[in-house]
Order: structure tokens, then sequence, then C-alpha cells
């Protein structure tokens, strides 16, 4: 279990944290879960994810900042793939733009989220 | 009690404004200490609420998880899903415990697709929760109605299409709102066909809200728009308009044309604007011939509608009225001109001294 990958999961739907953790550790990975941005930064800080998957809209601090934080402040290039709801575009485009690497429209399939997943730590 | 009694001396030998200052102020102090108890008494029992509500948010969202992957490929539902079934069936009889149910169901079903979203309707079916619904249909309170049509939309229960039907034209706006909703967010643009039926006012924001549910289907194809032109419900015919320009329902301008004989005036100059999205030249000489019995709107419209599409034709028209009394037209028949024919309208600098003709020229000859 030591040598799994990390994944911080930042996202506020505590239902659908719960149900990827659940579906992400069936495949082996071992998940850190983030209720909002701050926790996500403070997360990713201390334990170096090979992954970080976030949500857009958060309380506190969006994931565009995280993104932002992750790739100018901490300077890593961990895979990053944003969650976004419809009509979000706009955000998209600023979270592609920051570095993001993948990009989900919500709602999206879970099963999906695991291949994106496991192609980017290929 | 000597102090007791000096007070009591001070305040019977006091002035009587006084008196009443001080008693106001009494009044006020025990006011405001009642309700610093009660908002403390209140924020306690929110407070308690709350850990009440996420506890048995955790414990259904872990059931619902559970559930999700309990299910195996050689039964419809395995032991394990019958249980976790059975444990929501009970605690769904408990109203408080079912809208915190339904409202975990909700928050997944609104964020993933695919199987598990189909799993999840599943189970809002199999654990009973969708008579829950169908029950406040039949409520006498029409915010419990409303509540229950809602929850029907978000779990896509196409089966009750005719009991909802049914409350198309009820008295409550609200119900009627969350009944179109119901239907165009289920059935798309078929689910429109409640406008051949709709007696009562559709308000803009209810055909905003309907506009923005239809623009977000892959299939953009809008059924047969005429008859809701031809509406009795002046408010079905003004949002048939909109759905003619949203979606360029050009084989529907004669019923279009025909509005602009409606007796209703917002209706005229909406078909009039509708007419020239869709670029219907025809309509130019049955407003050319009528003008000067259109209201002042529609030929200010109309002018609009022929800054969009002007032809060489159009010039006599426009030189008779470019001294018009309002400035509106006079703006819009100088500017066409000028597209049309500049020579001419040079010459049209000296027509009139009228001080607005010659600012609206000056500006249009300078841009």
């Amino acid at each position: 279990m030591s040598d799994a990958k990390k994944i911080v999961l930042a996202e506020d739907n505590s239902t659908l944290s719960r149900l990827l953790k659940f579906r992400l550790e069936k495949e082996g990975y071992k998940l850190l879960i983030a209720a909002d941005g701050k926790e996500a930064i403070e997360l990713i800080e201390q334990h170096n994810p090979d992954i970080i998957l976030t949500d857009i809209m958060m309380p506190f601090i969006s994931g565009l900042e995280v993104i932002s934080h992750v790739r100018n402040k901490l300077k890593r290039d961990t895979p990053i793939i944003v969650f976004s709801a419809a009509g979000q575009e706009e955000n998209i485009i600023k979270a592609f733009n920051l570095g993001a690497n993948d990009f989900m429209g919500k709602p999206f399939s879970p099963n999906e989220l695991v291949i994106r997943v496991k192609r980017l730590l290929r | 009690m000597e102090s007791y009694q000096y007070l009591i001396d001070y305040f019977e030998n006091s002035p009587t404004i006084i008196k009443v200052v001080w008693v106001a102020s009494s009044i006020f102090i025990i006011i405001i200490i009642l309700l610093v108890i009660y908002l403390k008494y209140l924020r306690g029992h929110l407070r308690k609420n709350e850990k009440i509500v996420t506890k048995h948010q955790k414990e259904y969202e872990s059931y619902l998880i559970s559930y999700l992957y309990a299910g195996n490929e050689e039964e419809e539902i395995s032991e394990e899903q019958q249980a976790i079934i059975d444990k929501l069936k009970s605690c769904a009889v408990d109203e408080f415990k079912r809208r915190i149910i339904v409202s975990t169901l909700l928050r997944l079903r609104n964020e993933i697709s695919g199987e598990m979203a189909e799993a999840i309707q599943k189970l809002y079916f199999q654990s009973g929760l969708i008579s829950y619904a169908l029950s406040q249909l039949k409520s006498k309170k029409w915010y419990i109605v409303a509540k229950g049509i809602r929850e029907l939309t978000q779990f896509h229960v196409k089966e009750v299409h005719d009991e909802i039907v049914n409350f198309v034209n009820h008295p409550k706006k609200e119900i009627r709102k969350e009944v179109q909703l119901y239907l165009v967010t289920l059935f798309h643009f078929e689910g429109l066909k409640f406008l051949d039926v709709l007696q009562t006012h559709l308000s803009e924001w209810d055909q905003i809200q309907l506009l923005e549910v239809l623009q977000h289907f892959e299939n953009q194809e809008l059924p047969n728009i005429k008859p809701w032109l031809k509406s009795t419900n002046d408010s079905v015919v003004t949002f048939a308009l909109k759905l003619a320009k949203i979606y360029n329902q050009f084989e529907a301008k004669d019923a279009i044309m025909q509005l602009l004989a409606h007796q209703q005036k917002v209706i005229r100059v909406d078909a009039i604007n509708a007419l020239s999205h869709l670029q219907v030249v025809e309509a130019k000489d049955i407003l050319k011939n009528n003008f000067d019995k259109l209201s002042l709107e529609e030929q200010i419209t109309f002018f609009k509608l022929l800054e969009n599409m002007y032809e060489t034709s159009d010039e006599p028209f426009l030189l008779d009225h470019v001294t018009h009394i309002n400035f509106e037209i006079k703006l819009s028949a100088l500017k066409t001109l000028k597209i049309l024919n500049i020579e001419k309208f040079k010459s049209l600098n000296e027509i009139s001294d009228e001080p607005d003709y010659v600012k609206i020229f000056n500006f249009i000859e300078h841009n």
C-alpha cells in the first residue's frame, strides 16, 4: 500500500468525494480528500501527490487558485484534472491556461475518470 | 436596603419625562435580554439540527455508495443491495430523514452520469421514495405539490407525465412553473406541447427559464410552432415568436406575417422584430402600405427592419420620412439612406433647419 500512488481530490460535494474515493481506492490508489481549496493546498504541500483532481467552484479557494498555486508557487508539474459544471467554459479555458492537464464536465462518469487518471499516471 | 430606598425615592421625585425614559429603557433592556436568550436557544437548536443532518447524511452516503458498488452480474438486486433498500425504506417513513435521503441521492445524481446515475434512479424507485413524491401531488397545499413535481423532475421520472399535465393550468403560478420545467426538462422540445392547452399567462421569467433549459439539449429540432403563433393566449404567441427568432423558424413566416394584424400592439411589434431577424422581405411591402395606420412603436420597429434589409426600391419611402416628427425614425431613415445612396443623402443637407434634423444629419455625415 505504501507504493500506492497518491491522489488529492478537492471537491466540496462530500457524497461525490466519498464515491470517487471508494472507486479510486478499488483501483489501488491512495486518496486524500479536501473539502475546499484551502485544504487541498495543505494536502498537496504535505503529501506531494502523483495527481490532483479538483473542482473549479469551491469555498474559500477555488480550483483555479489551486492550479495556480501548484504551477506557480510550488513549481510542480503534477498532473491536474479539473471538474466543472456546464456553462463554465471561461473557467475551463482559464484552468488550461494555468496548467491543468485534463478536464471533465459534470455530470461525469466515475469509470471515465478512472481511465483518465490511469492515462495521466502512465 | 437604604440604597434601594434611595433609588425608589429618586424615581418618585423625578420629573415625568425622566420617569418615562426610565420605564422605556427598562422595557428595552428586558426585550434585549429576552431576544438574546431566544437567539442563543435558536442558534443551539440550529447547530444541533445541523449535527443531526450531517450524521444522517453521512449514514445515507455510506448506504448509497455501498449500494452502488454492491451489485453483481448474476442478480438484478444483490442481497447487500436489498438490505440497503430495506434500511432506506424504513428511514424514509420519517419525513425529516426522507428529506435528507432525497437530498443525498440528488447531490450525487446531479454530479455523475452513466450506469451509476441510472442506479441512483433505480434506488429512488426501489426504496419507495417515488411514492412519497407522488403522494405530494395530491396535497391541498400548493407548495407541497410544487415540491413534489420538482423532485420528480430532478429524478427524471417520466412515467408520471399524465398526472403532471393535469396541473398545466393550475391557478398557482409556482405549480405551473414546475410543471413546465418538468415537461421541458424530461421531454425536451416535445414537452412544449403544453403550450397547446395553456390558458394562463406565461410570464417573461417562465419563458426565460424554458429557453434556458431548451438550449442544453443536443437535438435542437423544434416542433411545428405555427399552432402556438395562432394561440388565443397572447403570452404563448410572444413565446412562439421568441422561439421563431432563436431557432430561425423561416417556415413559420406566413403565420408570423398574419400577426402583423394582431389586436395586441406588443405582439405586432414582436412580429416585426421576428420578421426582421428572419429577413422576410415580403413583410416590407405590407408594412409600407399600412405605415400610416401603424402605432409609433411599430413604425420605429419597421424602420429598424429596414436598416436590416434595405433595398434600392426603399429609397423613395425613406426620403418621405427623413423629416418625420419622431427622432428615431428620422435617424433611422437618414442612416439607411446614407448607406443606400450617399449622393442623395448629401443633397438633403439643407432640406430642414429643425435643430434635431441638423444634429442627426451632422452626426450621420461624420460617422
